[in-house]
């Protein structure tokens, strides 16, 4: 009965990671078709690696996606996190607006926020559609979630410890950034991971702002309609496997850390 | 913090270099298909007229036309004929010198003084070609193709074989021309015939509805027939041997991709350059091989057709010609608002 059990469990797991990774192994095996078919196998090569390293078009898109992804998340992460601690020492009724406000964006479908996003920056044209307006746009996305990941670690702080760092001869300053900041971290980097996904992976939003030949990986995907090509499989493999990196490095670096310094409070 | 705020201003010095440099340069604005050119051209083009040339994609006429709205500005468009057609009627185009672009000589005869542009000032074709059946040469019996024609896709035979086109425009040529209609009819009972016809093949036909999927799908013999564009099927034809392309006798619609100028251009003269640079016979040759569309110009569908050429023994590069009952798609806003309701009713009936 019990082993049943567990032999059920097992069959499930397999299942879900059968049904996660199996597409993106199928991607990965390939991009290494000989062949310009998405579907059929037609023998081993690499050129649509080389392919992708002489295009302009896609090396372009994705530093547009990369940069503006990193840009996003910083100042969203900075605007996110010093709105949250300024609302957190706000009246209720304050803050309940401000939160409602907040949580629009997030709730608003997306497409309405890049039509809305188009228009304004349509209508006002203080900066021609491109790199910046995309990158507006995203921080615009992006920071509701920051606040919205750091406000509740807020909430679980105690609220005299800035109080008591200033007692103890901190300026507000120092007892922002020495005090209150290193408690926040962990909420602060959840909320950019989140940015930085969100600012990625969009496309709806980008679509709509861009222009002038500045597109990132999804749109320049969603342009392909006379033909995929299979770069995008080498492309989305290079991306695959750079993130399994940084999973394993920022699951598996933190064990070692973590042993060098119990060993020197041991000793 | 700091180290933040540093990173933070190295990061937009970097990307303000990457975009700000070469700034005396003339800027040429292009907005074409998704992959539609051979992408070495643009380097090229660049590096001998030393400009900076901002090439932006669409994936519809519909999103193009769209996407001038909201106030961006080009130098060269490709649209497809009804869009230009549109475009011109609507006074959104501005008139091509053809003085400045002396490889329009080249250009086949046919593609001139078409429907789109009839007295030839506005348009320098890019690509052409046709709609057909791509059919399975093993499963498929050739007689039944030339003796049903369209109605082919009709015949039971070869139900649950067939991948159609799900397009409103293309599926209505077909159901016209099957019946001889013209597809640019505008009689109501014409359409109507058309519609039932579409409804009937819905209900038995059990074909899947598909765009560009389509390509793959055929590629690897999915399925036995599909409605397809010429230039999809050159692609088809050359990776999979199984497949031949048959364009009915009762007509087809013959379309035509062309470069035009928009009226609000910012830098006209360069785009009459680039138009010269890209019916070029090498450059031509050079966006065929890549795409497997049909070239405007007769040497270089001789070339590529000809012994040792890419579509050497690929019969549909050729696009027929001379068919009196080829026709081009002509744009019409009352017509496109009644197909659009007949579109989604049959999309619905299962």
């Amino acid at each position: 009965m019990k082993k049943q059990r567990r032999f059920g469990g097992f069959f499930a797991l397999g299942a879900m990671l059968l049904f996660f990774y199996g597409p993106i192994l199928v991607m990965m095996i390939f991009s290494f078709n000989d062949s310009r078919s998405l579907t059929s196998w037609a023998g081993f090569s690499t050129q649509w690696y080389t392919k992708l390293f002489e295009s302009r078009d896609m090396m372009d898109a994705v530093r547009n996606s990369v940069t503006i992804a990193i840009l996003a998340t910083l100042i969203s992460t900075v605007v996110g996190t010093l709105t949250a601690i300024g609302i957190s020492k706000h009246k209720p009724l304050v803050k309940k607006l401000f939160l409602a406000v907040n949580n629009f964006p997030v709730l608003n479908p997306e497409i309405v926020t890049a039509i809305s996003l188009m228009l304004l920056f349509a209508s006002v044209q203080v900066f021609e559609k491109g790199y910046i307006t995309m990158l507006i746009a995203h921080i615009t996305f992006c920071t509701p979630y920051v606040i919205m990941t750091v406000l509740p670690k807020l909430r679980s702080l105690d609220p005299s410890l800035a109080d008591a760092a200033m007692d103890l001869g901190a300026t507000p300053f120092k007892a922002l950034t020495k005090v209150i900041l290193p408690q926040l971290t962990p909420a602060i980097i959840s909320g950019a991971l989140i940015a930085f996904t969100m600012s990625f992976d969009d496309f709806v939003i980008s679509y709509f702002v861009t222009g002038n030949g500045v597109s990132n990986i999804s749109i320049l995907v969603y342009t392909m309609s006379k033909r995929i090509n299979p770069t995008i499989n080498a492309l989305s493999t290079i991306i695959v496997v750079i993130i399994t990196i940084a999973l394993v490095l920022i699951n598996v670096v933190p064990l070692f850390v973590k042993k060098d310094k119990r060993k020197v409070v041991t000793e | 913090m700091k180290k933040l705020a540093v990173a933070l201003l190295a990061l937009f010095i970097l990307v303000g270099c990457g975009s700000g440099s070469g700034e005396a340069k003339q800027e040429l604005r292009v907005f074409n298909w998704g992959e539609y050119i051979d992408e070495s051209l643009i380097t090229e083009f660049e590096k001998e007229f030393n400009v900076k040339v901002i090439y932006d994609k669409f994936e519809s006429n519909e999103a193009m036309y769209t996407k001038l709205q909201d106030g961006s500005k080009y130098d060269i468009l490709v649209p497809s004929d009804y869009m230009t057609q549109r475009m011109r009627e609507e006074g959104l185009l501005q008139k091509v010198d053809y003085s400045k672009v002396p490889n329009y000589e080249n250009v086949l005869p046919n593609l001139k003084g078409r429907h789109m542009d009839p007295t030839n000032e506005y348009t320098v074709p890019y690509f052409w070609g046709n709609v057909g059946i791509l059919y399975n040469k093993n499963n498929v019996d050739v007689a039944d193709l030339e003796s049903q024609g369209w109605n082919i896709l009709m015949n039971e035979k070869y139900k649950g074989k067939l991948y159609f086109y799900d397009s409103e425009r293309d599926a209505f040529m077909i159901a016209l021309k099957a019946h001889g209609y013209s597809m640019n009819t505008t009689d109501p009972a014409e359409l109507e015939v058309a519609y039932n016809w579409l409804v009937d093949m819905r209900k038995t036909m059990d074909a899947i509805y598909v765009t560009d999927e389509v390509i793959d799908g055929m590629a690897t013999g999915v399925k036995d027939m599909a409605v397809m564009y010429s230039g999809d099927a050159n692609y088809v034809l050359s990776e999979n041997p199984d497949m031949a392309f048959y364009s009915p006798a009762e007509g087809t619609n013959t379309w035509v991709d062309a470069m035009v100028i928009p009226a609000n251009a910012p830098n006209p003269e360069l785009a009459h350059t680039w138009m010269n640079y890209m019916i070029d016979a090498e450059s031509s040759k050079a966006i065929t091989e890549a795409i497997g569309y049909t070239s405007p110009i007769q040497s270089v569908i001789d070339d590529v057709t000809g012994p040792g050429g890419t579509y050497e023994g690929i019969a549909s590069y050729v696009t027929r010609t001379g068919y009196a009952k080829d026709e081009e798609f002509f744009y019409d806003a009352d017509m496109k608002v009644i197909l659009s309701d007949y579109w989604q009713r049959i999309k619905a009936t299962n």
